[in-house]
Formats: C-alpha cells, sequence, structure tokens
C-alpha cells in the first residue's frame, strides 16, 4: 500500500505529463467499453431473434435438419402431438409447437410466384415470436377456419396485388408426389425486415398445410424455454431421452447470429488491440519521460540497497495506477454514453439485405468494463515495465552522475 | 589486515574507458576502516575519491584487487548479495542530498526500513530516533523543498544511520552547505560514528571537515600518500 501511495505521489510530480496519459488511457478505455457494449448489444438481440425464430431447442426425425427428400415431409416427425406433451413436460419448458417447412406456388388466379412456407400453430406461435414478426397489416391469424388463413410477406402480397382478405391458392407437392391446392384467405401482411424473405414467406395453420401435403406429420418441434441460458441442458436431456431424434439448438441453427458474431468479434477486437497499442505508447512515453528525469533518484535507491526488480516494481505501479485510474474514468464516461443513448433514442440504419433499422443502444456489461480496466491496467504496467528495466539495471555510478 | 576492518580494499585497480583513452582511477589502493573511525577522504578533482568510495560501498567493482566486508570478500558476490550487502550494512550520504522529493522527511527516512522488510511498529520508532538524533523532531512531516540545506542533509544522514549500518560512505556531505550548518553536520557525523560504532567514510575537499576527522587519507592520482 505505501509503494502504491509513493507511486500515485511520484505520478503527481508531472500533473500535465500524467494528465495527458490519463486522457488516452480513459479515451481508449471509453471507446473500448462503447464499442464493446455495442456489440453485446447485438449479439444479445440477434440471439433473443434467434431463438424465438426458431425455438430454443428443435427436434426432428432422423435427417430432418440436412437430409435431401424425395417427396415433402419424407424426413418428417411422426407422433408430434405425443412427443409434444412429453417434452412439455420436461422443466424449464415453455411451450412446444410444432413446425412444418414446405413450398410450392402461391395463386391470385392471374399469376403465381414461388413461396416458401411455414405451418404453424399460429396463437402461441405469434405469442412466443413478440414483436420480431410485425404486421405491417392485418392480423394474426386463426386456426380452423373453414377456409384456412394466412399470413404472407409485404413483397409477396405486393406481387400478388393482394390485402388483407384476398382470396389466393396454394399449391404444393404432396406427400405422395401429387400436386394439391387450397384456397386460403389473406389475414395478415408481415414483414420481417428482410426483403428477401418478404418476397417468398407464407404462414398458415399446421392443421391446413397437413391437409394440402396429405400427412400427418410434421417438420419439427420446436421447445421454447423460460430461459435461454437453459438451452445446453435442455439439449442434452431431450437427445437422451430420445436418441432416435435429431436435436439442434437455436445456436446451431442462428448462421446469420454466428455470421455477425465472428464480424463484430473481428471488429471490436482489431479496435480493443489498437486502444491498446495507443496506450501503451501513451503510458510508455510518460514513464520514459518519468524515468529519465529520475535517473539520479534511481541510483540513490539503488545504492542505499533497492533491487532492479524494486526499482521497476515502483515504475509498474505507476503505470498500473495510470492505466487504472484512466480505465476508470473511461468506463465513467462510457456510462454516461450508455445512459445518454437510452434518452437519445438514436436508430441505427438497416444493415446491408435488411429493410429495418435498430435502436443504438449498448450493454453496460460489468464483466467487459473489468476486462477492459484489467487490460487496460495490465498493458500500462507492461509498457512502464518496458519503459523502467533498463534504467534500473544502470550501473549505479553512472545513475547518481545523470545531470 | 585488520581483522576489525568494517571495509577493507585490497591492491584495487580501476580503469574507465578502453585503449588510448583509458583512465586509470585507482592504482594499487589499499585501505581499510575501522569500526568507529571518521576517514577523511582527501585529494584534487579526479584524485579517485569518489571511485574508492563507490568501491568501499560496494556500488562499483575494481578491475582488479579484492573488497572485504568484516573480513568476508565480496569480489564473488553477484548483484543480489551485494545489494543486500547495501540494504543491511552500509548508509550513504550524498553532496546533492538525493532525497526524493515527493516523500517527506519521514517517509525518506523510512525507505531503508521498508527495504529490509522492517514491520511498522518498530519502523515508526526508529524514524523517530533517528530524526530526533538529527535534531529533526517535529519536521518528519515535511517535504525536502520546505527544509533547509543542512535540514535536508541532516534528513539524508537519518536515512543513512536508521538501519543502524557498519558503514557510512559519505561524498562532499558539507559541498553545498554554509560554515556554520557545515560544521554542524561535521559534528553530527563524529558523534553518530562513534556512538554506533559504525566506520564513515568521508569524501572532501572542506577543510572544516579534515580537522575533525579521525584520519585523514589523501589520494593523489589514484594512489594513497
Amino acid at each position: 500500500m505505501k509503494w502504491l501511495l509513493y507511486a500515485c505521489k511520484n505520478l503527481l510530480r508531472n500533473r500535465r505529463r500524467t494528465l495527458m496519459a490519463l486522457v488516452i488511457t480513459g479515451v481508449g478505455s471509453a471507446a473500448a467499453v462503447v464499442g464493446g457494449g455495442f456489440a453485446l448489444f447485438t449479439y444479445q438481440s440477434l440471439r433473443e431473434v434467434s431463438a424465438r425464430d426458431t425455438g430454443h431447442v428443435v427436434v426432428a426425425a432422423r435427417g430432418g435438419f440436412d437430409g435431401d427428400e424425395d417427396v415433402p415431409m419424407q424426413h418428417g416427425l411422426a407422433g408430434a402431438p405425443a412427443l409434444a406433451k412429453e417434452l412439455e413436460a420436461l422443466p424449464g419448458v415453455r411451450a412446444v409447437l410444432p413446425r412444418i417447412q414446405f413450398s410450392g406456388l402461391i395463386s391470385n388466379g392471374d399469376k403465381s410466384a414461388v413461396f416458401i412456407g411455414t405451418g404453424i400453430e399460429p396463437e402461441e406461435d405469434f405469442r412466443l415470436r413478440g414483436v420480431q414478426l410485425k404486421f405491417v397489416d392485418g392480423e394474426p391469424f386463426d386456426a380452423g377456419r373453414s377456409v384456412p388463413e394466412i399470413a404472407i410477406g409485404r413483397e409477396l402480397a405486393r406481387t400478388m396485388k393482394a390485402k388483407v382478405g384476398s382470396g389466393l391458392t396454394l399449391l404444393a407437392t404432396t406427400t405422395e408426389g401429387n400436386l394439391n391446392a387450397v384456397d386460403v384467405v389473406v389475414r395478415g401482411i408481415v414483414g420481417t425486415g428482410v426483403p428477401d424473405i418478404d418476397k417468398r414467406i407464407v404462414m398458415a395453420d399446421v392443421g391446413a398445410v397437413q391437409k394440402l401435403l396429405l400427412t400427418d406429420k410434421v417438420s419439427t418441434l420446436s421447445v421454447y424455454l423460460k430461459d435461454i441460458d437453459a438451452t445446453g441442458g435442455a439439449a442434452a436431456a431431450v437427445a437422451a431421452a430420445h436418441p432416435a431424434l435429431e436435436v439442434r439448438t437455436w445456436l446451431d441453427l442462428a448462421v446469420f447470429y454466428q455470421s455477425v458474431k465472428a464480424l463484430y468479434n473481428r471488429i471490436f477486437g482489431m479496435l480493443g488491440v489498437i486502444m491498446l497499442v495507443i496506450v501503451l505508447f501513451a503510458v510508455s512515453n510518460t514513464i520514459g519521460m518519468a524515468v529519465a528525469e529520475r535517473t539520479r533518484e534511481i541510483g540513490t535507491l539503488r545504492a542505499i540497497g533497492a533491487l532492479p526488480g524494486e526499482i521497476v516494481r515502483n515504475f509498474v505501479l505507476e503505470g498500473a495506477a495510470i492505466g487504472a485510474g484512466g480505465a476508470l474514468t473511461g468506463i465513467a464516461a462510457a456510462g454516461a454514453v450508455t445512459l445518454a443513448l437510452i434518452f437519445a433514442g438514436l436508430q441505427m440504419p438497416p444493415p446491408p439485405g435488411r429493410s429495418n433499422g435498430y435502436p443504438l443502444l449498448i450493454v453496460f456489461s460489468p464483466g467487459l468494463c473489468a476486462a477492459t480496466a484489467a487490460a487496460v491496467a495490465a498493458v500500462s504496467a507492461l509498457a512502464a515495465w518496458a519503459a523502467s528495466r533498463r534504467a534500473a539495471r544502470k550501473p549505479i555510478p553512472e545513475a547518481l552522475a545523470h545531470v | 589486515m585488520s581483522a576489525a576492518a568494517v571495509v577493507r580494499v585490497e591492491d584495487v585497480t580501476k580503469r574507465y574507458g578502453s585503449g588510448a583513452a583509458a583512465v586509470e582511477a585507482l592504482r594499487g589502493v589499499t585501505f581499510e576502516a575501522a569500526p568507529g573511525e571518521l576517514i577523511a577522504l582527501t585529494g584534487p578533482s579526479g584524485s579517485g575519491k569518489s571511485t574508492l568510495l563507490n568501491l568501499c560501498g560496494l556500488i562499483d567493482a575494481p578491475d582488479r584487487g579484492r573488497r572485504l566486508v568484516e573480513g568476508a570478500p565480496v569480489n564473488g558476490c553477484g548483484e543480489a548479495e551485494l545489494t543486500r550487502l547495501r540494504r543491511e550494512r552500509i548508509g550513504f550520504v550524498f553532496q546533492g542530498f538525493n532525497l526524493v522529493p515527493v516523500m517527506t522527511a519521514r517517509d525518506n527516512v523510512e525507505y531503508p526500513l521498508l527495504l529490509l522488510g522492517v514491520p511498522q511498529p518498530e519502523r515508526g520508532r526508529r524514524v523517530a530516533e533517528a530524526l530526533a538524533r538529527v535534531g529533526l523532531e517535529g519536521f518528519g512531516e515535511r517535504l525536502p523543498d520546505a527544509l533547509s540545506g543542512g535540514q535536508r542533509q541532516r534528513v539524508a544522514i537519518a536515512r543513512a544511520l536508521v538501519k543502524s549500518p557498519r558503514l557510512i560512505i559519505a561524498d562532499e556531505p558539507t559541498g553545498n552547505l554554509d560554515s556554520a550548518t557545515a560544521a554542524q553536520i561535521v559534528d553530527l557525523l563524529r558523534d553518530l560514528t562513534h556512538e554506533h560504532g559504525a566506520a564513515a567514510v568521508v569524501a572532501t575537499h572542506d577543510d572544516r571537515m579534515t580537522g575533525h576527522c579521525d584520519r585523514v587519507v589523501r589520494l593523489v592520482d589514484g594512489r594513497l600518500q
């Protein structure tokens, strides 16, 4: 503690120089915390969206995820209602929802277009997806209507000249390889935020889709958990209980999330490295000048019995104090930025391939702050070590004669 | 050789530089300091006084010859061992005081005890005693800048004495002081040396100093006269 006190006193010898070093390390730390916080916010948001889209744990029959199908539902999951009941009984499970992935043509009588459809249990599915699926017109459809209701993407609706209440026809290949068709009514028009998906997406009641495809199977069962962090354990439990089935987690299926995370990790990782290099040079310069000015003092302390390592330790403490002080200042500034962004309500522009922007917010993560402070303090200490070790080993008479 | 010598150098030679530019600062010097002895090391500038002090104080090594501290040769000692010997047995007083400016007088005096790992209650007591012995009671919380030259040198002497060294090395300790203060410092060094039984080797040009020493050794061109 005494040595730390001396280190702080020494830093006050040249206040302007110390202040400059503190400002540089502070700005670097703030940039790292803000940048990292933005990345964390993005990861958290995408994680939530991805998990809501697929379910936390997804169960399919063998080949249901990757197997090629000669006819629709060749690798479909039979006995889905019983299995869903069984899975719902597992601890931590919020809901188990069947899904059918299918495709075909959608027609308004005058023209047709390819669609990619999903059969869902509408009430639960729309509730669990929450705000992720935005209805630009109409509302969620109901199951069990005599004329099935659907929701379609906004671009597909424009192509089909369809509005809420319009009648359309879905054509698809059945499980027997024949063509089948069903008349449907548009109940809602949705925007996913991805124009390419909005051009193709159709959502229909799973029962109606099963009638269209002439099957009682489903493609997958999506298991929604109360806690996303329980995904790994739940997936393992399901896989252990049903070894004949294939089990994937939302993370396995979240290609976009993983791509964004890999990209951001590189971008913000590089930003962090650049910040640390700047801190390294700033502290190195500050301590280097202090060492040069205090060479005679170093000689004196060495003469009265300080080991070179003890001299270096004192400078390392000074460097670490600059790093820690700068990091704390920067973290406080980042906290202020976090609050300001909450109140400012700024929006980021839509990412490439998307039509919706998203709020510019950052996560003020204690873990990130601690890691930043530790890294900045460590780099500052390292810089001080590098700047002082040679002077600490200078011959004592030479150091004492230094002017 | 006196078995009781605190420090002894035998036939030491020290050369600076190389080739034609080499300067031989010491040429076969043999010297020793006994306990309780205050020795003045005199001679003109460049005569080798500081070099001999450095060798006695273990902050430099001879090119030839050997050194003994309390009878034990130190020529083969590594840097860590020499530092330990300086830390435990040798106190230094410099012409320019060489106090750490951000430390109070008390902190400066305490520094050697921190290096020795002396625990706090004893550290505080010894620092207070050392400051009292040099007449600086009540000055412990002052920074060096707030002290006069004589007071700073007293702090430096207290710093050298606080660990009860066997040897005190002083390089021109009165060089920056007026006559009255210089006399006080000389008296203080003599009294402390005699009281503590430590040897003190003082390099000086100052005749006021030599008159108070037990022995005066003169160096000329790197040789003892």
